[in-house]
């Protein structure tokens, strides 16, 4: 992977933000309760990570911030903007400030590299650009050199189901950066992949983190990761918080805690590059 | 923030674009036949435009409003064109399940499967109506005619879907009963039918929802049913009895097509859920 | 059973129940008081004899007569891939508002839907009847029943397989701020491509099979040729006539199936 410098590489990102839930409630209209009463604070700069078993409510709560996922009663804020209750132009018009990259990669396999990275600037061009199809030479740009900056240039061309899937996941980085965002969400990035290209995967998403400022927020459900690429680490287990300090003095004990149970092998990536 | 060096400037190796040459001259081709075939056609093109306004006038005349007076009429010919589908579909289904297996990859061996292969092609481009006229002479001019010209004429698709569901199931059942030592009779029993029967069974309802309209079809050329009530008012030009009929027939069909899709989405989330891959 | 096993689930009344119900419907079906179709089996013991004979005078064709086949059936051809290309560029924004990821707005996809079911729910041949009592005799009736019958087809089809794919792509676009018609334009569309591809070769094909018809009652095609000798009794001709469809129809069946593999 290519480390770009930071004058000629990525553009200087816009200020980033932080993310603030105030006794977020979300119960879904079959029933179920996935987040109770969460309040937190994330400033503006942070990487943190989430972690805690698949059904805790981490999906639930990485996407009441950017509005996938209405909150049923409680605030979201993110930077000055109130995301509960936006709709419509505004809430699109928040998303394009906000990044995200996801399990399944979410690219549209048979489109080209170039145009999944376009993706990323629907918020930000006009529809006519988008619906001829011919993006604005400021566009093209940011899509090139966020491509060039995870390292995925010369696959520019590549339709995004032919490549494998740590590439898949650069790509989505790459589309998510492409938005200029103030915010970085990852909703378990690295779950997919094997442990070499996972390490790889969340070097690249602490690299963006300390080469431009940019508040990252990471859901995982591995340990090892959570305490070795990020500074503060957020147990959730049924909807609730159990945990919230640094990453680094988190211990085992911490983590059975948030489980439920007791550390097993698979709880662990295994070894880094 | 903005950027404004071009690539070039910048350094930035691009990657060729994959030519496009190809795809280009197709479009160039099948466009330029699009022109030409309209062009050769027999169309007076600058009558077209008067052409919204006549069916503007005709439906007026049919729909406004239409005449329900033979509508008694109208339903028993309509029941004659569904029990012409329905049995039609059952006759179909009936030959077409055992011929289609026998012409799947996964079944038979190529002596059987070609030449079966080669029947469904020729009953597919036969149209319905020669098969009709041939069956006329032996059970004449009646429904029950019409019947077996749909149940023989629906057996070139439904063998081709036949077989090509067959042969889309999945290896990894089939494997399974060969390596315990089972024989083509009992992959086929064991594996490939359980595989197969929610897709067979949504393709019979939809040979069902095809038929209910050939069954007009055939009607209009003489097989009875709702067809040759239309056939017969649109001649004399009753054009408020007409619009009566459209009705009947466009509301029984959908019904009808309602009825057999929310089965056949039944069978496909029964499937779906058992894991078995498509299903139409 | 042995001990400990769980019950056998009882499913078999379901099975039962749908068992009765086909039975009843068929039986329905046979009467002919009520407009069922009377079954005659014993006249087809007695004259299978005329229809193989019938099958044996098809099966000689008069090659003499190939001359006179080859206008009308251009015309066929013609109608079927302008109406065909007619149909696909009309079909690609129906679909998209037709299928639920694609237009989440349920009030226009069930209009679009309904009009697509009535449109789909009058028969080829019907339409052609009356286009052709209402415009006149020619190619245009042809084009215009084809041209609907595609469309009925394609958006029906296209929009269920829309459905019932993933559309995991979708998420990443609305997160990004995307409107649902960028996100159509951009993703949805050229990932449906190959579903579109599909049902457009499928409906070329139909279309030359159906067009063939179409000219019995008037609507352009081989169909009137076909009629006309089927009227004066010229087997030996009709025979001709079917075996030119059957090649046609096995040549694009071929083509399309070449393109098929090819597009996906």
């Amino acid at each position: 992977m290519n480390a770009a410098t930071p004058d000629a590489g990525v553009a200087t990102a816009p200020a980033s933000w932080p993310i603030r839930l105030e006794h977020v409630t979300v119960t879904y209209p079959n029933g179920t309760t996935a987040l109770r009463d969460v309040s937190l604070e994330i400033a503006a700069g942070e990487m943190v990570s989430i972690v805690g078993l698949s059904g805790s409510g981490k999906s639930t709560l990485i996407r009441t911030i950017n509005g996938l996922v209405p909150a049923t009663s409680g605030t979201v804020t993110v930077g000055p903007h109130t995301v509960t209750g936006l709709r419509g132009r505004r809430l699109r018009r928040l998303r394009g400030h906000i990044g995200m990259i996801f399990q399944g990669f979410n690219l549209a396999e048979r489109v080209d590299v170039y145009r999944n990275v376009l993706v990323g600037r629907f918020a930000h061009s006009p529809t006519i650009r988008t619906l001829t199809g011919i993006p604005t030479a400021h566009d093209r740009e940011l899509a090139l050199r966020t491509l060039d900056s995870v390292g995925m240039l010369d696959k520019l061309w590549a339709r995004a189901g032919a490549l494998s899937g740590g590439q898949k996941q650069r790509v989505a980085i790459a589309r998510a950066l492409a938005q200029e965002p103030s915010v970085m969400l990852a909703d378990e990035p690295v779950a997919s992949l094997d442990p070499p290209t996972a390490h790889a995967v969340m070097h690249e998403l602490e690299r963006i983190n300390a080469e431009q400022g940019l508040t990252v927020l990471v859901n995982l459900h591995l340990m090892d990761l959570a305490r070795q690429y990020t500074t503060r680490m957020i147990g959730i287990r049924a909807g609730e918080i159990v945990h919230d300090g640094p990453a680094n003095e988190a211990t085992d004990a911490d983590f059975e805690r948030i489980y439920g149970r007791s550390i097993q092998p698979h709880d662990r990536l295994g070894t880094a590059t | 923030m903005t950027l404004r060096l071009t690539a070039r400037e910048a350094g930035l190796e691009l990657p060729r674009h994959p030519s496009r040459v190809g795809p280009t001259i197709a479009t160039v081709v099948v466009g330029a036949l699009v022109v030409l075939s309209a062009a050769d056609l027999d169309i007076d093109w600058a009558e077209l435009g008067a052409i919204p306004g006549e069916l503007a006038r005709y439906a007026g005349l049919m729909f406004a409003p239409p005449s329900w007076e033979k509508l008694p009429r109208a339903l028993f010919e309509m029941w004659r064109s569904i029990s012409m589908a329905w049995l039609g579909a059952m006759l179909c289904v009936v030959l077409s399940i055992p011929l289609g297996m026998l012409a799947a990859r996964n079944v038979a061996p190529a002596w059987i499967r070609l030449p079966l292969r080669g029947l469904f092609a020729v009953i597919r481009a036969v149209p319905e109506v020669i098969i009709a006229l041939v069956l006329l002479t032996v059970t004449g001019l009646t429904p029950f005619t019409g019947a077996l010209a749909l149940g023989i004429a629906g057996i070139g698709t439904q063998g081709k879907w036949v077989y090509e569901t067959i042969e889309s199931a999945h290896e990894g059942s089939a494997e399974a009963v060969r390596a315990a030592g089972g024989g083509i009779a009992e992959v086929t029993r064991w594996a490939l039918w359980p595989a197969s029967a929610p897709a067979l069974m949504s393709f019979a309802l939809y040979r069902f929802e095809i038929n209910i309209r050939t069954s007009a079809v055939l009607g209009l050329v003489g097989a009875g049913g709702i067809g040759s009530m239309l056939s017969n008012y649109t001649n004399f030009r009753q054009w408020d009895t007409v619009g009566m009929l459209l009705i009947v027939v466009v509301v029984i069909t959908m019904i009808i097509d309602a009825i057999s899709g929310a089965l056949r989405r039944r069978i496909r989330e029964g499937a779906k859920a058992r894991g078995l891959g498509r299903t139409p | 059973m042995p001990q400990g096993a769980p019950p056998r689930p009882r499913t078999w009344w379901r099975t039962s129940l749908i068992v009765l119900a086909v039975a009843a419907f068929t039986v329905a079906t046979c009467i002919p008081a009520i407009g069922g179709v009377e079954l005659d089996f014993a006249a087809i013991a007695k004259n299978w004899r005329f229809g193989a004979e019938k099958i044996g005078q098809l099966m000689q064709p008069d090659w003499t007569f190939l001359p006179r086949t080859i206008e009308p059936m251009l015309e066929t051809l013609q109608m079927a891939l302008v109406s065909a290309v007619a149909a696909a560029i009309v079909s690609i924004p129906l679909t998209l508002w037709a299928a639920r990821p694609t237009n989440p707005n349920g009030v226009t996809r069930r209009l679009v839907r309904g009009v697509i079911n009535v449109i789909r729910a009058v028969p080829d041949l019907v339409y052609a009847t009356v286009l052709v009592a209402v415009i006149g005799v020619g190619a245009l009736p042809g084009l215009f029943t084809l041209f609907l019958f595609n469309l009925g087809i394609v958006v029906k089809l296209v929009s269920e397989a829309i459905d019932s794919a993933d559309h995991a792509y979708l998420e990443a676009g609305r997160a990004a701020g995307g409107t649902q018609t960028q996100l159509n334009r951009l993703t949805a569309l050229p990932q449906s491509m190959p579903l579109y591809a599909n049902q457009w070769l499928y409906a070329l094909e139909l279309n030359v099979r159906v067009s063939a018809i179409l000219g019995i009652v008037g609507a352009g095609g081989i169909g009137r040729l076909l009629d006309e000798r089927r009227g004066f009794y010229a087997y030996d001709d009709v025979g001709l006539i079917i075996l030119e469809i059957l090649v046609v129809v096995i040549v694009i069946e071929v083509a399309s199936n070449l393109l098929r593999r090819r597009l996906v």
